[in-house]
């Protein structure tokens, strides 16, 4: 294939820019990055897709503990593969980009943080989430005792219900008391 | 400045800011000096038919003896002489600019152009003093404002921190681990905090009565031992003076004697310190602090007590015959602001000689001794730890002494530049080659304040050094520009009384209590203004 693969056609793109919060450069961007994704085959077919391990090699995502958590947030999938089109390409980075709004990023940190996907953050996806903060090895990770000490007083200070669990209404009273949120919440090509 | 942060740390970066902030310090208050007293002095010796000596000599006869002073211009000195003399302030370097003792006491007037050097060199101490501490406020504040605004965050700290504090944009490996590493410590920090303070509270009466006796035998050991290092500095300092005129390396020694004392000792004293911390079975934060408020007290008041040692000698608190005549030890202290001048200028290069001898002999060994074989010794003592506390109390301390000697050594602050300038390069090297990253780091919004504070801290004595020698203390009649005064502040009444009648009438009026009364209460009403504004602005913000 040529320098410039596929070019974007100019509809999509003012059409992407309107759905996102992604400008035309970024979007341009986005495209390039993700078109070198492609192995030769896809790059003719329709809506390709680049399978999650693909999507995992970007420099921006290859280190970061949550990474396979957004690629299923982020994927329309059926099989739940993780494995990105270009418009969920776009979904991600127009949610981690500067111009989101909180509601958006705390919504879609919620869904980042629910390890098992069922609208509430329990006791389990709290610890998963610690041991993806703190590292997965044997030595970085917490004790149990100090794991339990730290959940319960989580669950303490957001469970305004007490039903044991954080729902997304408490998850975002939270997040709109710290003001560097939305600076930390953010990906950038 | 950002790699820093990335690799080591906010506390780290805020250290190498804070070293830059003293770099820009004192290039600032070099320019000062140099244009108000070093370049009038230069033109003034070099044009010596301006020179008019000062108005109210204190020509008493009998006090001839008080002038003798001789700085030893020899003709040929043996070569590594010049080196000794470098190294100690005397020789060549003693009467040169570089100290006090060099400046005349000249009112330079040609044709409507008057210049008074005693008072031009007394107003311009003052005002490097007040411009340091305008610098040092301007600088915590804006520091303030920071912390300030992203919180202190008391309340939902644990939920915060776990679901705030991951950076997304966080790039690479070492970067990440780094992270997590930091993360880590303060989550099983904040955790242990709140388990000791848990256990506190259930501790029976007999439990907290041993807890407390047992803090304070321990306190009283560490005084103790901090005590020991203030008494081996006074006879050091003692037997220092008492060495004077000794040839040589040896000589070099003793002239050196106080300096090798206070550095050992702030290597030892920590580190005995630390030790007994381990017993005192505080919670990890006020460990820390109870660990920096030692070394900070035990750094300045030992060049406390050092200073005290100085002045007692000077001026015989022990009302010996030496001081009879002058009011001064003139025997051993023929010119006393110079060697007090140059106590403080071997205070200073010593400490930059030890930092560089540091880095060269054991931190570049030691990296080299830990990549290249790999035993069990070299897993244990590991790569060297960039500490920032330690290394910020080393500038605070070497910036007090630069501060303690400006009046007696005048271009003191320039060699501290050059010193503060080559030492963050030096650092700044040994950093990313010799160090790993600290795994205890350091909150990088409150260090910057904590900094500025101790650095207020070293202000603060070094002030009431300079108003101790101003004003109670006779200046040399053999040296100087105060050599015909009774004391270095009585130039300023002099000069004042010159002043044309009205002048000092609007001068009087403005300290009376006709002027001063109003101006109190249009302050007070200027300063609740401000704070209505300002907690206007806080409500505010939290309600935003």
């Amino acid at each position: 294939m040529g320098t410039t693969a596929s070019q974007l056609r100019k509809d999509l793109l003012s059409e992407y820019q309107e759905l996102t919060f992604l400008t035309k450069q970024e979007i341009i961007l986005a495209h390039k990055r993700f078109s070198e994704l492609l192995s030769k085959e896809d790059r003719n077919i329709p809506t390709p897709r680049v399978p999650m391990e693909k999507v995992l090699s970007l420099p921006e995502l290859k280190s970061n503990p949550f990474r396979k958590r957004i690629c299923h947030v982020f994927s329309t999938s059926d099989m739940k593969d993780g494995s990105l089109t270009f418009e969920d390409f776009l979904d991600l980075l127009s949610a981690f980009s500067d111009s989101a709004t909180l509601e958006i990023k705390s919504h879609y940190a919620f869904r980042i943080f629910d390890f098992d996907d069922d609208g509430t953050l329990d006791g389990g996806d709290l610890e998963k989430l610690v041991n993806c903060l703190t590292g997965e090895t044997d030595d970085t990770r917490l004790t149990t005792e100090e794991m339990r000490q730290l959940i319960s007083n989580i669950l303490e200070e957001s469970d305004i219900d007490k039903d044991g669990t954080v729902n997304l209404s408490e998850f975002q009273h939270v997040i709109s008391r710290s003001p560097d949120f939305v600076s930390s919440f953010k990906i950038v090509l | 400045m950002a790699t820093f942060s990335g690799h080591f740390g906010g506390g780290v970066q805020s250290y190498f800011m804070f070293l830059r902030f003293l770099v820009v310090l004192n290039f600032l208050s070099f320019l000062l000096i140099a244009g108000f007293i070093l370049i009038p002095s230069i033109v003034f010796r070099s044009t010596s038919n301006m020179t008019v000596d000062s108005t109210g000599c204190v020509c008493v006869s009998g006090l001839e003896e008080c002038r003798v002073y001789d700085p030893n211009l020899q003709g040929l000195v043996v070569f590594y002489q010049y080196f000794l003399d470098l190294l100690s302030g005397t020789g060549f370097m003693e009467y040169s600019y570089m100290f006090y003792g060099y400046y005349n006491n000249t009112v330079a007037e040609s044709s409507g152009f008057h210049y008074n050097l005693p008072l031009a060199y007394l107003l311009t101490s003052v005002f490097y003093f007040a411009f340091c501490l305008i610098c040092i406020i301007t600088r915590m504040g804006s520091a303030l404002r920071i912390a300030v605004a992203t919180g202190s965050g008391a309340a939902g700290s644990y939920s915060k921190m776990v679901f705030t504090g991951w950076d997304f944009g966080c790039q690479g490996d070492r970067a990440t681990q780094l992270k997590q590493k930091s993360i880590h410590y303060q989550l099983q920090v904040d955790l242990e905090e709140e388990r000791l303070q848990k256990k506190s509270l259930s501790l029976t009466l007999g439990q907290t009565v041993g807890l407390c006796s047992l803090r304070i035998f321990l306190m009283l050991v560490s005084l103790a031992l901090i005590g020991g290092a203030f008494f081996g500095i006074f006879k050091a300092t003692v037997f220092s003076q008492a060495q004077v005129g000794a040839e040589g390396i040896l000589g070099l020694f003793w002239v050196y004697l106080p300096s090798i004392v206070i550095t050992t000792g702030n290597f030892v004293v920590p580190f005995m310190c630390d030790q007994i911390a381990l017993f005192e079975r505080y919670s990890p934060s006020t460990t820390i602090i109870m660990a920096l408020f030692r070394s900070v007290f035990l750094r300045m008041i030992s060049l406390g007590v050092l200073l005290f040692t100085l002045w007692s000698q000077i001026t015989c608190f022990k009302d010996s015959p030496k001081c009879e005549l002058c009011q001064y030890n003139n025997k051993e202290y023929p010119c006393w602001e110079t060697r007090v001048g140059q106590e403080m200028y071997k205070l200073a290069l010593f400490d930059f000689l030890i930092t560089i001898a540091m880095l060269i002999l054991v931190e570049f060994p030691r990296r080299l001794f830990v990549d290249h074989y790999s035993c069990a010794l070299t897993r244990w003592v590991g790569r060297q730890e960039f500490l920032v506390p330690p290394n910020v109390l080393g500038q605070v301390y070497g910036q007090t002494v630069v501060w303690t000697g400006a009046l007696f050594c005048p271009l003191l602050p320039l060699i501290n530049t050059l010193k503060f300038f080559i030492l963050f390069y030096c650092k700044k090297v040994t950093l990313f080659s010799n160090c790993r990253p600290a795994v205890k780091t350091f909150r990088s919004t409150t260090s910057i304040i904590f900094f500025l504070v101790v650095l207020l801290f070293g202000w603060g004595i070094a002030l009431v050094a300079m108003i101790y020698s101003l004003a109670q203390i006779h200046p040399s009649m053999s040296c100087g520009p105060f050599r015909s005064l009774t004391m270095m502040w009585s130039i300023v009444p002099n000069t004042f009384y010159t002043l044309s009648l009205t002048t000092q009438d609007f001068i009087f009026y403005m300290g009376s209590q006709a002027f001063s009364i109003p101006l109190f209460i249009f302050s007070c009403v200027v300063l609740c203004y401000v704070a209505a504004l300002a907690a206007v602005y806080f409500d505010r913000r939290k309600w935003k």
